[in-house]
Order: C-alpha cells, then structure tokens, then sequence
C-alpha cells in the first residue's frame, strides 16, 4: 500500500481549511480564556462546589490531628510577612479608645472583658506551629497566649453556638469560624510571638492563631470574640476565598 | 486544573518555607506569565480549582475502572524488554535505523507514555489532597517529605502531565493521524497503522529518500 501526503490534509473528514478554521477558534477562545475569572454562570457552580466541600473538610476534621513542624524547618523570624487591611500598621491608642480589653461575648452564659493581663494571668501555651498561608507558603513560628478551650470554658458557651466570630480593629475585618476548629488544641488566642510581646506588625495586642486555619482565618489585632449560632462570613471569605479555610 | 494551579502558585511563585532557601527549583519567585494561568486572581482560580479537582478525580477513576473491566490495562504495565523496545523507537526516530519497530496495539514508547500518564495523574491527586490538608491528613503530606515538599511533588506531577500530553496530541498529528476518527467510530485501518507505514513524525514532510519512504513490501 502507498501512503498519499495528501490523505493527511483530509481526516475525519476535515479538510485542511476547516481544520486551521477550528483551531483558530479554539486558540482564540483558549487566549480569551486566560487569565480570565472564567464565565459568569459559572459562579453559581463554583459556589456550590464551595459549599459542598465545606462538608467533606468539616467531617475530615479531628480535635486528635495535630499540626507538626518538621525538625529540619527553620523558624521564619524576620521574615513572616506582616498584613493589614488598614492603610497603615493598626495600633490601639490608650489615649483616644482607653485601654484595650477583648470582649468576649454572644451565646454564653458569662460574657467577659479581658485585659491583657487578664489573657496573661490564663494557663499560658507555646505552640511552636506552622503558618499555612492562602498564598502557598509555610512559615515556623512559635506563639504564646491561652488556649480558646480555656476562654470557651470561662465565658460558659451555650449549646446553641456552632460558630464564633473573630473581630478587630484593623479596619472592619473579622472571620467567622466553625467552632470545632476553634476548640482544637492548637488554636490559641495569642500575645506573644517567638518569646517576645506581639507587635504591631503582626496584631497586637493579642491575634487568634490556629495551624488548623489559613492565615486569613487567623484574625489579628483582635477586639471581640462572639458566639454564634450561624456563621457570618468574614473579610476574606466574602471576597471570595473559601470561607472554611481550613487545612 | 492547570491554568488555575498556575494562577494559585502565581500567588507565591516559590516552594522555600518563610525564611529557608528551595534547592530544587531553578525559578524560585519567578511568576508563570499570565496568558498561561486562569481563574482572575488567587482566590477564583482557588474556587475553581477546588470545583474541578472532583471532575478530574471521577474522570481518573471512570478511566480506571474502563481499562480495568476491559482488561486493557494488560496492553500499558510494563513489561520486560520496554526499556530495549523504547529505544529502538527513539533510534527509528532519529534515522539511526530504518524500519519502524514491530509493535502490537501501542510502541513501546507509547505504552510508557500511556502508563506514566495515569500514574502521574495519581501523584497529582495525592498530593493535591496533601497540600489541601496537611494538618488533619498529615500521614499523607509526611509521605511527600511534609507540605513544601509535597507542593513541589504536585508541581512536578502537572509538569509531568502536560508533557506528555503535549507529545502525545502532537504524535497523535504527526505520525498517526488515521487514528483520530478511530478514537470515536473505532475501526481502525491496521494498513494506515505507523508501523505498516514506516512513519516518523511528519515524514512525509521530509524530502524523499528511497529508504525512508517506500514500506519494505514496495521494493
């Protein structure tokens, strides 16, 4: 049998014409493509797949499931980055809001304000954990403060709360979290940072910090902590990043 | 799955944890250029990753059941002699000999390609679920060397993917395109086959040598 070049310019019954036509097509809807948030109707499924995953990361979830830094890793120092939403680093003036204290506050039978000295007098924990940012990287850290059990225990929370609600100074930026995630062992309302007081740059002058959420969970420069019985959503989550955000 | 993978690790073109150095990436905070990632900004292209990932695990396993229950399977695991098998296709390619290696349904080549494909899409899955969440499935992201590595093992699995992809659709036009409409109505011409053609990549594009070009049963 012979084998005709020409043959190549007809298969499947596309000529040569129609073929660089449909490709043409195809790469131009291709570029158009990229870079593109994709089609509008879309966003109705990619909202619905959100919502849906929400239920596979919450059954995944274990109070046993301890983050672990590996002993080869280096602790970030200097080099966390530091991120605010207000123009310029937030810091509570005394002298304009009086003294700082976190409200603690919503379905509970004992609502609290705690100074920082108040956080301090509480059981005290070091976690020397993992900062999982939404961006792709890692960061070692070691935070001090008190454990979010331990709060819960005191402010006596209701059975009706299933969510709680972290919120702060730093312009109106809160997150709202399930509150299994916030009862894990890891998760630490925290004043200290790698042995030292917190500073401005990362949320004094106390943060919520949790391996078990991404860094945008973890809101900083914090003034109130609510119970809820329904989430409320959060600065991130209602931008448009996954609202469980859990790792 | 890619164009939005890219867009996510656009958003810290990196693996080295905060304050560490990365060896094994020659690109470290190098952005991929846009018109290759998809999804706007990080957090579209997060929803849409997070979406499709469950298409491309059911699509993986619809495949796998296929080729299992059709005993398929059989025609792509590794056998003894592919390696040898291989790089005689890859001297057929290069003109350092001259007829087309014997081959049953896909050359040796081929069935590595069509082998590694799938295991590549496999290492992809895993440790995509590992950087999902490598605190509560920690035994899963400890398996790939903790989460940067694992991020870097699911980098290279995409790159691995696309490779081969990209080969294979440009093989697919180069050397065998009788096998296009066979895809879909089946009933494929053995005497169209490469093998039974003597055919390199666009060979009929080269100028014509007896050697080459006229199949051994013509002379």
């Amino acid at each position: 049998m012979k084998f005709d070049p020409k043959e190549f310019v007809s298969i499947g019954g596309i000529d040569r014409r129609e073929f660089l036509a449909w490709g043409g097509i195809m790469s131009a809807a291709l570029l158009a493509a990229c870079n593109s948030r994709g089609p509008k109707s879309a966003e109705k499924l990619l909202r619905y797949a959100e919502r849906k995953n929400r239920v596979v990361e919450r059954a995944l979830f274990r109070h046993t499931s301890m983050d672990a830094v590996r002993p080869s890793a280096y602790d970030a120092r200097n080099k966390l980055p530091s991120y605010f939403i207000s123009r310029t680093v937030p810091v509570w003036d005394e002298s304009v809001r009086g003294k700082w204290a976190l409200e603690v506050s919503g379905l509970v039978a004992n609502p609290m304000r705690l100074t920082l000295e108040d956080l301090q007098r509480l059981p005290r924990v070091s976690e020397r954990v993992n900062h999982y940012c939404v961006e792709g990287w890692t960061a070692v850290e070691t935070w001090t403060g008190c454990r979010f059990s331990d709060l819960a225990k005191l402010a006596r929370v209701s059975p009706e709360a299933h969510y709680v609600d972290f919120q702060s100074f730093d312009d109106d930026y809160h997150e709202s979290w399930d509150l299994e995630s916030a009862m894990h062992r890891q998760t630490v309302v925290a004043y200290g940072l790698d042995g030292k007081m917190l500073d401005p740059a990362h949320g004094a002058p106390a943060r919520v910090y949790s391996p078990v959420k991404l860094g945008y969970k973890n809101t900083k420069y914090l003034t109130k902590i609510v119970f809820m019985p329904k989430m409320n959503g959060g600065y991130w989550s209602d931008m448009g990043y996954e609202w469980y955000g859990g790792t | 799955m890619v164009g939005s993978g890219l867009r996510i690790f656009n958003a810290y073109p990196a693996f080295a944890r905060r304050g560490e150095l990365f060896c094994c990436y020659p690109f470290e905070h190098k952005p991929i250029p846009a018109w290759l990632t998809f999804g706007g900004w990080l957090g579209g292209a997060r929803n849409w990753h997070f979406a499709m990932m469950w298409v491309l695990v059911v699509n993986g396993l619809v495949y796998l059941a296929f080729v299992y229950l059709h005993g398929e399977w059989r025609d792509l695991v590794p056998r003894k002699g592919d390696i040898r098998d291989s790089w005689q296709m890859v001297k057929f390619y290069a003109f350092k000999r001259k007829d087309h290696p014997h081959q049953g349904k896909h050359n040796a080549l081929q069935k590595t390609a069509y082998f590694l494909l799938p295991v590549a899409g496999a290492l992809a899955v895993a440790t995509g679920i590992a950087i999902w969440k490598p605190v509560q499935l920690s035994l899963l992201t400890d398996l790939f060397g903790g989460y940067v590595w694992a991020r870097y093992w699911h980098f290279v699995a995409m790159l691995v993917i696309v490779i081969l992809s990209v080969i294979h659709v440009f093989m697919v036009f180069a050397v065998d395109p009788y096998s296009i409409p066979a895809m879909i109505t089946g009933n494929y011409d053995e005497r169209n086959s490469p093998e039974a053609r003597n055919a390199r990549p666009f060979y009929h594009l080269f100028p014509r040598r007896q050697s080459v070009q006229s199949p051994p049963e013509a002379t």
